[in-house]
């Protein structure tokens, strides 16, 4: 930057702007856990609409200007579409446990392991590779369709994009660091009708994409400490179901949020549930899942090695039990646990079932 | 030298944690939550606020099924101690003597929500990496048993 | 590619005990068709001094960045394809479209230079300012806002639409949106910390001419990144230079590095595209006909100019002699460089610079 010259020039100056400001004299102070964003949620700005009619992108609390360009074009001006109780407590954990696959996982503890376990790695970090793809790009798509007056619950998907492409990352190093590679692709996060993809409605995505996708995914990484061949793996795992336990709790609170403020929507989102439970353990999509050829590389990953592929397909039925529980008591969580006592949902059967 | 299990040692632990600021880095940042341990029938809360271990103390069974507690943690108290031992032979938690590896190998989960949500037991997933440090931390306390 | 019959070690970790459940006669006999499927194996990638870096990934075929990615799916880079896989709508599937060879490095500097608002701004370092000058900074905090929410709309619109042939940039782009939501965060927090709030929206000019970049990432870039990015710079290191406190210091330092990760992208985008991508030159000399002219009246009639020079000026009165002067010698500096960028990247625009723009060559 070049020096500024001193001028005795006087320039016209329109303040009128001083007189439009929002609402004046508001001293937002830090709390314990710093200057989060629930400490500035204060007078009209930590009002939010039920409906918005900000289609300026103009930050919630500002003064609104009459000849504003409507550039926003958003789909999602309802609270009840986006919301959720923890958005400021979501999005600053999620900033304050950052971490880095470049520095913070011990890849000097991987050592070359037996062909058969180094395969059935690189395919698992393959097809995770294709699911935080898909985990990356929905909610980034969602983000520009949500209107800034909620732009906390829009923060906390912005950062789920961040941590999608840390995972992606981490697993691709993973697969290229101990002699093996990528493998084929699975192509199970494909835009099939139903998927999460395709979802027409935020909460439709969310049901597919945070409570049955990702609740699955969670409970595979959680295992990761049990397939891991050394401490980075463990580490890898254990940092990604963090995250992924996040994006998780985004779904379950969202899906609260809704069916307290919009009831009327219960019966559509029972026919969403209805959708992902049939695909929980029949989908590709889960790694876990029946049809999909990732459980063979569980197995092996659990056993350790194709020799005792018994014992580990032993262990992969007890991570389908802990999915299909986990799933039941996050719905039941999310208000809609009726489902598993009315013989509506199949999710008992397939838990009785998979033993 | 503290006896496992006991609010001394529980704070010497503490003490420990809060004062190794590699601790609070690299996927165990900030962590908000209060939670409990349960060794047989010796309870303890603990409250973690930030980068530290604001509280942890004996308390009563009432005390841990208050709303307030977001998940209680708990085991037989021989598992407790193999992972403990486990604990100051390796100086930090090894192999399957993780929280999470203890967990995943019981049918069900050692870590429940006192409200039987699981939005809130999911806080031991979320915040799995804070538990695991402050457990390794007990590598530097001197530690008996009964 | 591995041997399929080779003997396995077990894991000590492993043990399959502790299943009281009923268990089936039999396992499902396994088929392991995917063994032995990879396209490049023994790969080997080992850290560096830095740790292990997305770009030390790029070796063998995982490395090979194809000119056009004609894979609609998700199949990450170097991955075996799978044959029946239905499309997605990848719209952006050719290198120059996107490309810059810095973005995997500047994705790992993202990450390694995070920081958070809440805990890290020594906000307790704010005490009242005068009452004009709070206002001008209020203002100016609530037009970056609308700054940062066009930045991260426009990434996102463009980002599920990328390749996973160039990953790389979709990593990139992550890092830039949660900066913007960082940035937008610090801002919001600095209007309502210090007995202010948030000001006057912005007619949003600029911002309109963003969002309706709908021709390409590339046009995108080119009004996000040199024209409103480059002015956006100039703003913030005018505003560095004249924080009151630490937390504007540190607010302000820290998104001058952020800022400028998303233009090292920027610029380096479109010095490619212009590069490797015939007749580009010449349409992003048209867009920056059309974009100087918007830009040219945006720093003309906006809010912007009035609340740098209240700020700069130490309020109303200094803000029409030393503050006004000072901002618009802050805005000559960006037009320089936005003319030297220009020159760098293949698209020369001192001859054909708007007049809107030009005048401010004196200051």
């Amino acid at each position: 930057m070049s020096e500024a010259p001193v001028r005795e020039q006087e320039h016209e100056l329109d303040t009128s702007w001083m007189d439009q400001m929002g609402e004046w004299g508001i001293k937002a102070k830090p709390g314990k856990r710093g200057l989060t964003l629930a400490e500035i949620q204060i007078g009209e700005y930590g009002e939010l609409p039920e409906t918005t009619d900000n289609m300026t992108g103009r930050p919630r609390g500002a003064t609104p200007r009459p000849e504003a360009y409507r550039v926003g074009a958003y789909g999602v001006r309802n609270l009840s579409e986006i919301w959720l109780e923890n958005a400021t407590f979501l999005y600053e954990e999620a900033l304050q446990r950052q971490w880095s696959s470049a520095t913070d996982i011990p890849w000097h503890t991987i050592e070359p392991l037996p062909d058969d376990i180094e395969e059935a790695e690189c395919l698992l970090c393959t097809f995770f590779n294709e699911v935080e793809f898909v985990a990356g790009d929905v909610p980034a798509r969602w983000i520009a369709k949500t209107s800034p007056d909620f732009f906390e619950a829009r923060h906390v998907l912005i950062a789920q994009v961040m941590d999608e492409a840390r995972h992606m990352d981490v697993f691709r190093k993973r697969a290229l660091a101990n002699g093996g590679g990528l493998m084929r692709m699975s192509g199970a996060t494909s835009g099939f009708i139903g998927s999460i993809d395709l979802a027409r409605d935020f909460t439709e995505m969310s049901t597919r994409l945070h409570i049955s996708g990702e609740g699955a995914v969670l409970t595979m990484f959680r295992m990761g400490e049990l397939m891991g061949q050394n401490d980075a793996e463990k580490r890898m795992y254990r940092l990604c179901a963090q995250d992924e336990a996040r994006h998780v709790a985004f779904g379950v609170m969202h899906l609260r949020f809704l069916c307290e403020h919009a009831p009327e929507r219960r019966p559509e989102i029972e026919c969403y549930l209805d959708e992902a439970e049939a695909q929980i353990m029949a989908g590709l999509q889960n790694p876990a899942g029946t049809q999909a050829e990732t459980s063979e590389a569980l197995a092996i990953l659990l056993g350790g090695g194709k020799a005792h592929y018994d014992e580990g397909h032993k262990m992969l039925l007890v991570i389908r039990r802990r999915q299909l529980k986990e799933y039941m008591k996050r719905v039941q969580s999310a208000g809609f646990g009726e489902r598993f006592e009315n013989g509506r949902s199949s999710i008992p059967e397939q838990y009785a079932a998979a033993y | 030298m503290a006896r496992f299990p006991s609010e001394a040692w529980f704070k010497e632990v503490q003490e420990v944690y809060n004062s190794d600021s590699s601790l609070h880095t690299g996927g165990g940042g900030a962590c908000e939550t209060t939670a409990a341990f349960k060794v047989g029938d010796e309870c303890y809360r603990i409250v973690f606020e930030g980068h530290q271990c604001l509280e942890i103390r004996s308390a009563s069974e009432a005390e841990l099924a208050s709303p307030e507690t977001d998940f209680i943690i708990e085991m037989a108290p021989e598992l407790w101690k193999a992972m403990v031992e486990n604990i100051q032979e390796h100086g930090a938690a090894h192999d399957d003597q993780t929280l999470n590896s203890i967990d995943l190998r019981q049918d069900d989960s050692i870590a429940y929500s006192p409200e039987d949500d699981q939005a809130r037991q999911d806080l031991f997933y979320r915040f799995n990496q804070n538990f695991q440090d402050f457990f390794d931390a007990s590598s530097r306390v001197e530690t008996t048993f009964d | 590619m591995a041997d399929k019959d080779a003997g396995a070690a077990v894991p000590a970790a492993v043990s399959a005990g502790d299943d009281d459940g009923p268990q089936v006669e039999g396992v499902p006999e396994p088929t392991y068709e995917w063994m032995g499927l990879s396209n490049e194996w023994g790969v080997r990638v080992k850290p560096g001094e830095h740790g292990l870096r997305l770009g030390d990934l790029n070796v063998g075929i995982y490395g090979e960045v194809p000119e056009e990615w004609n894979d609609h799916t998700r199949r990450p880079r170097g991955a075996l394809p799978r044959p029946g896989i239905p499309p997605l709508p990848y719209n952006l599937r050719r290198k120059h479209e996107m490309w810059a060879d810095c973005a995997a490095d500047l994705y790992e500097e993202a990450i390694q230079r995070r920081w958070i608002p809440a805990t890290e701004v020594p906000w307790g370092s704010l005490e009242p300012l005068p009452e004009e000058v709070e206002r001008a900074i209020c203002q100016i905090c609530t037009e970056f806002c609308q700054y940062a929410n066009t930045e991260l709309e426009i990434i996102t619109y463009w980002q599920g639409q990328m390749s996973y042939g160039y990953f790389e940039v979709k990593q990139f782009l992550a890092t830039a949106t949660f900066d913007c939501a960082r940035h937008i965060e610090a801002f919001r927090k600095r209007a309502l910390a210090n007995g202010g709030g948030l000001g006057i929206e912005q007619r949003g000019s600029v911002n309109r001419m963003i969002l309706e970049s709908r021709g390409g990432w590339t046009e995108s870039v080119t009004y996000l990144y040199l024209l409103r990015g480059t002015y956006t710079m100039a703003l913030y290191r005018m505003l560095l230079n004249a924080a009151h406190n630490d937390a504007e210091r540190f607010i302000f330092s820290h998104c001058i590095e952020d800022h400028a990760r998303h233009l090292t992208y920027g610029y380096d985008h479109l010095k490619y595209a212009v590069t490797h991508h015939v007749g580009q030159d010449r349409i992003l000399q048209t867009l920056l006909a059309i974009g100087e002219s918007i830009m040219g009246t945006e720093l003309k009639e906006g809010t912007m100019g009035s609340a740098m020079a209240v700020l700069l000026g130490g309020g109303i009165e200094g803000g029409r002699t030393i503050g006004m002067e000072t901002y618009l010698h802050g805005v000559g500096d960006f037009v320089r460089d936005y003319l030297a960028l220009g020159e760098w990247i293949g698209v020369p625009r001192e001859e054909n610079l708007n007049p809107m723009l030009k005048k401010y060559l004196v200051y």
